[in-house]
């Protein structure tokens, strides 16, 4: 029932989006006009990527004119990542792709409106497999959950909600950003590996999980990887989901190897008592095997993807201007991101040492966060997913797009936010200004970068702010389930706990 | 170290690491900031509220402005000797006498381009005709453009200045005086300009027809923009990127002054330097240059002699009055004239507007002025980039840097979520008395409560989205047609959230806060986004919108007498949709809309009307 009303929510959201989109087409260029049979949907890419989401739509790794242009070098049998074309370069695998052009503008699809159809669908398809996935991970976390309260059942269709219809989401597709395939890519892959099964865990409760979900779940992680160097950080992550269970656990803080040696003596032996210290050590080394495992499987998947790549292109110079980028930063072309102002004004000399700091960076939370929410691991992944859309070297929309959703997964910790309405106000705050700063800096000429960074300054602010809450919530549940405070009511005074707002 | 500073290093440490448990000492310190400043919130919104009128209104006050100077070195104002004499003022005289005949026999504009067109490639310029016809809502205005190129005779043409005139006159706003002269003015300098060889870019003549809309069909067509509703034939001839326009209206018979108006579509004001180059060279050719056309002073007769005399109050008088059209002109998004519609594109523009008056003045001074303007112009090596884009003209000589303007707003916005972010607090405690059996039975606790979030938000998205539907129907064609249809849908956008309430039963609970204050709060929040978000980008808006709903949304509260709540209700409609019943106001925004693709109907619809509902609604939930 529920299952059947989250997807009628998906249906009916992506009809909108479709007719959205569809509509904004025809009202840019409407049939009339010359602009009709030269185009097909590049208005509407053009109008997102010069209009609402100017600057921040689209990165330049994620740039859909950048994705057309290396389609039509490579179908006119030139190398997309030679010398002089261009220091971004998107990913070869896209280039087996190049059919498609092709079947847009030729073929079957002659008539304008189903090649246009068909182009909205290719952007839109992938937030209809992220929702879906979306839903799919709550479903893993909320299985084994003993009360299942009112409130999860309508999660399952608010989910699909906030992830289709924010317009972080809907702007990104309409400028045909690349980065909406890889969060559906991205989401596939934590979805499989929640409803993954090991040795180590019991099987969740679910119909269409198999024992391939590890498989296809590493799969997806070394696409995604591979089409952007940067979800590698969230490798550690999915292991330890992999390993242990996507279940939310934040109010049971313990080490990893405890929950993991509960499970398997609920599977194996009930009667079995925790182990003793022989025992737990047998289990780590066990642990630990498991993972290199994973890993190995994960760098096999990568290996054969880069293999498949270099097969595609016929040399291995496109590393450096895919995987390269996002650790070098050759384009320094605006974006949300709190990068390329930074070195912009840095002299040449210093940029190798910085380049290094801003990577070391990002990688300094991993281990932290992993090792802190270990109990949690998919809480872990969710923080580190902001710390990305944060912190990383080309963020656009859609990554913010995709905390957000996030969100919605994780409604324990809600009453133990500190400040969810401030951060609100100021995300509202730096979504108002991106536009306008970054028109009145490029369209109007009266304002300037500093304005345009400024504002992406206030997004970064919202975006820390709501990872530190989500940290600051995750690890107070437990103190509060735990009933390690005293929760008095003393008169006229405000509880400790509640020092939010 | 000697004693005292000893002692004070101890006082330091003991305030900043007390002895004790750290951890506990911050979160008490933090909890005694908090509660400091909670205890005080109501004073403190008020002081907020207060600094940021008065702010305001001292915004006119000679102590805020200073004198306005030269940033971009390039220009290099008035250095050189004005060609422009006599003869020139014969050809004006000449053009004028012509114009005149086609005016008294009835031309149609197509005849009188014709002839405009005729005349520039008499001249020897490159000269052609652009038709445009608007459909749509303003079915039928349609005209004929002319314009001519003076190739640059020393560079390739990559860039462009343009001298304009409408067929129009500003003179009260575009009334259906002709602007003959100025017409005049510029087909003699077109005469003139092709003598000389010391023009580093290509000079574009365009007279517009009509007042506005021809020049916006020009521009459109010149940058490629397609407007859904209007028809313009694609220009002949084009030339480079225009970096400055000026724009000439000369409506009177002689002049006096020269009045400066520069505000721009959508509240966009063009580079200051232009305008400061402006007036230094029209004093130095012996022309007083005023802002606007306030020649006259500001009749002050009812004030006693020693007040109205001071010094400092006429002054602020003087200046008031410039603020005040400065802020109906940019806060309509109107703009002061032709010269508005160049800044969409990125050219800085402004009108010369010859002052009507019996003498001393005419096309002698008015083109050595201009000429010598444009000269100044010649000089850029770049697009006008080093003086301020962000400032308030309160004398054509002193301006108000943003610094000293923009906190004003800020202020009252700040003292908006303020009062937003408390009422928020507030709808999560209450008070409630402790039962008998419970200990320490004396007193009152706070109690949390839930707030209803959820609701909240779709009472706000639903405003906005009858808003929106507001704005599709006064856009709409049959709007215009159809009888009554103001204060029908004033009716509508009455009646119809009246049954809000019907849809979120009140429920008095202990554990659930009224939505009444949650929706205050999100109310008051998004006010307060709105306004500082829209004083970077039309601060003459964002002020009035700090005026009408700083205070009153602030106020808003629900009411338990039923009477008393559709009182207050109807008042809040009258706020946010008032304007609606004014018949002129209406329509000029609808055409402005229209024609010109103005953003003040489609605001006021979509962000302002539902915001003052919002607070509506809180008083009758």
């Amino acid at each position: 029932m529920h299952w059947l009303s989250c997807r009628k929510t998906i249906t009916l959201c992506i009809v909108f989006r479709v007719l959205f989109a569809l509509g904004l087409d025809f009202y840019l260029s409407p049939p009339t006009s010359y602009a009709y049979y030269a185009d097909n949907g590049d208005k509407v890419v053009e109008f997102i990527n010069t209009g609402p989401g100017l600057l921040s739509a689209s990165s330049p790794l994620t740039l859909y004119a950048n994705l057309k242009e290396s389609l039509w070098l490579y179908q006119r049998g030139m190398d997309p990542y030679g010398s002089g074309i261009g220091q971004v370069g998107v990913s070869p695998l896209y280039l087996a792709f190049s059919f498609f052009p092709t079947i847009a503008e030729s073929g079957p699809l002659k008539t304008q409106l189903l090649s246009k159809l068909f182009g909205i669908f290719l952007w839109t398809a992938p937030d209809a497999f992220s929702a879906w996935f979306l839903v799919r991970i709550w479903k893993a976390r909320a299985s084994s959950r003993t009360s299942t309260n009112s409130s999860s059942s309508s999660i399952t269709f608010v989910l699909p909600l906030i992830y289709l219809l924010s317009p972080y989401v809907i702007l990104s597709s309409l400028a045909r950003s690349t980065s909406v395939w890889e969060n559906a890519i991205l989401l596939g892959a934590i979805a499989w590996a929640c409803e993954s099964e090991s040795e180590f865990k019991t099987k969740p409760k679910l119909n269409n999980s198999n024992s391939k979900s590890k498989s296809k779940s590493l799969l997806f992680l070394a696409l995604r990887v591979h089409l952007s160097l940067d979800a590698l950080i969230l490798l550690p992550p999915l292991i330890l989901i992999l390993l242990g269970s996507p279940e939310s656990r934040l109010a049971e803080p313990g080490p990893f190897a405890l929950y993991v040696a509960k499970r398997r003596s609920v599977k194996k032996q009930p009667e079995e008592k925790l182990p003793n210290e022989p025992a737990e050590n047998h289990l780590r080394s066990t642990i630990l095997r498991a993972a290199l495992n994973v890993l190995f499987e994960f760098m096999v998947y990568w290996t054969a993807l880069a293999l498949i790549s270099t097969l595609i292109v016929g040399h291995w110079r496109w590393m450096s201007t895919t995987w390269g980028t996002s650790l070098s930063l050759p384009s320094m072309t605006p974006n949300p991101g709190l990068w390329w102002y930074f070195f912009t004004e840095m002299f040449d000399h210093f940029r190798p040492f910085f380049l290094v700091v801003f990577n070391v960076h990002l990688l300094m939370y991993v281990a932290p966060i992993c090792i802190k929410f270990q109990h949690d691991p998919l809480y872990a992944l969710f923080i580190l997913v902001g710390i990305l859309a944060t912190f990383k070297s080309y963020p656009t929309l859609s990554d913010h797009g995709l905390f957000i959703a996030f969100w919605g997964i994780f409604p324990e910790v809600y009453p133990y936010l500190r400040h969810p309405f401030p951060t609100t106000l100021v995300l509202i705050h730096s979504a108002l200004l991106q536009p306008l700063f970054a028109h009145l800096w490029l369209s109007h000429g009266t304002g300037n970068a500093n304005f345009y960074y400024a504002s992406t300054l206030v997004g970064a602010c919202a975006g820390g702010m709501a990872i530190v809450d989500a940290v600051w919530a995750g690890l107070r549940i437990a103190l509060e389930r735990h009933g390690k405070r005293e929760l008095k009511f003393v008169e006229g005074e405000e509880r400790e706990i509640v020092t939010q707002q | 170290m000697d004693g005292q500073g000893l002692r004070l290093q101890a006082f330091l440490r003991r305030f900043f690491r007390p002895a004790g448990d750290p951890n506990l000492a911050r979160i008490n310190r933090r909890r005694t900031m908090f509660s400091f400043i909670a205890r005080r919130m109501t004073v403190l919104k008020l002081a907020l509220f207060i600094a940021g009128y008065v702010w305001i209104f001292s915004v006119p006050s000679s102590q805020l402005d200073r004198g306005v100077y030269f940033d971009e070195n390039a220009l290099q104002p008035g250095q050189v000797n004005a060609y422009w004499n006599w003869k020139e003022v014969h050809d004006a005289d000449h053009f004028l006498g012509e114009l005149e005949i086609l005016r008294d026999s009835n031309a149609t504009s197509e005849q009188r381009s014709q002839f405009i067109m005729n005349e520039f490639l008499r001249i020897g310029l490159p000269a052609s005709t652009q038709n445009y016809e608007f459909t749509g809502l303003s079915k039928g205005l349609n005209g004929t453009n002319v314009y001519a190129i003076l190739r640059s005779p020393r560079v390739s043409g990559a860039e462009a200045t343009i001298i304009s005139a409408s067929w129009i006159s500003r003179v009260n706003e575009g009334d259906g005086t002709l602007n003959l002269r100025g017409v005049a003015t510029v087909l003699a300098l077109s005469r003139f300009v092709k003598q000389y060889s010391l023009w580093a870019r290509d000079i574009i003549f365009i007279i517009g027809d009509g007042y506005m809309e021809g020049m916006q069909a020009w521009l459109s067509s010149y940058h490629g923009v397609t407007q859904s509703n209007l028809r313009a034939q694609p220009l002949e001839l084009t030339s480079g990127v225009v970096w400055t326009a000026l724009n000439i209206d000369y409506p009177g018979h002689s002049l006096s002054h020269l009045g400066i108006f520069h505000e721009g579509l959508n509240g966009r004001l063009p580079n200051q330097d232009l305008l400061n180059s402006f007036q230094y060279i029209s004093r130095r050719t012996g022309v007083p240059v005023v802002l606007y056309d306030h020649k006259d002073e500001l009749d002050l007769g009812w004030l006693p002699d020693n007040i109205r005399n001071h010094p400092e109050i006429k002054t602020y008088a003087a200046q008031a009055r410039n603020l005040w059209r400065h802020v109906r002109y940019q806060a309509s998004g109107r703009g002061s004239g032709v010269h508005g519609l160049f800044h969409q594109y990125r050219i800085d523009a402004f009108t010369i507007f010859a002052v009507p008056a019996a003498g001393p003045h005419g096309f002698h001074s008015l083109g050595r002025i201009i000429e010598s303007t444009l000269r100044t112009t010649n000089n850029l090596l770049e697009r006008l980039h080093a003086s301020f884009f962000f400032y308030l003209l309160t004398s054509f000589d002193r301006f108000v840097k943003i610094g000293n303007y923009l906190p004003s707003v800020i202020l009252i916005s700040v003292a908006m979520m303020f009062g937003g972010l408390q009422v928020w607090v507030d709808a999560a405690w209450m008070e409630r008395r402790l039962d008998k059996h419970e200990e320490g039975s004396t007193g009152m606790v706070w109690v949390r409560r839930r707030r209803p979030v959820l609701e909240a938000v779709s009472i706000v998205l639903g405003t906005h989205i009858l808003g929106a539907a507001c704005f599709f129907f006064l856009s709409h064609k049959w709007y215009q047609s159809l009888p009554f249809t103001s204060p029908l849908l004033w009716v509508a956008a009455y009646i119809l959230p009246l049954a809000v309430p019907r849809f979120f039963p009140q429920n008095i609970t202990d554990n659930i806060a009224p939505l009444s204050l949650v929706l205050k709060a999100f109310n008051l929040c998004l006010s307060s986004t709105v306004i500082s978000i829209i004083s970077v980008l039309n601060f003459s808006l964002a002020a009035c919108l700090a005026v009408a709903l700083g205070i009153p949304l602030s106020v808003a509260s629900s009411s338990s007498n039923g009477a008393m709540g559709m009182v207050r209700y109807t008042m809040y409609i009258v706020l946010g949709f008032g304007w609606l019943l004014l018949d002129e106001t209406r329509k000029q925004m609808i055409w402005d809309w229209d024609i010109l693709g103005v953003w003040l109907l489609p605001f006021l619809c979509v962000v302002y009307y539902p915001l003052s509902l919002q607070a509506a609604l809180v008083c009758i939930i």
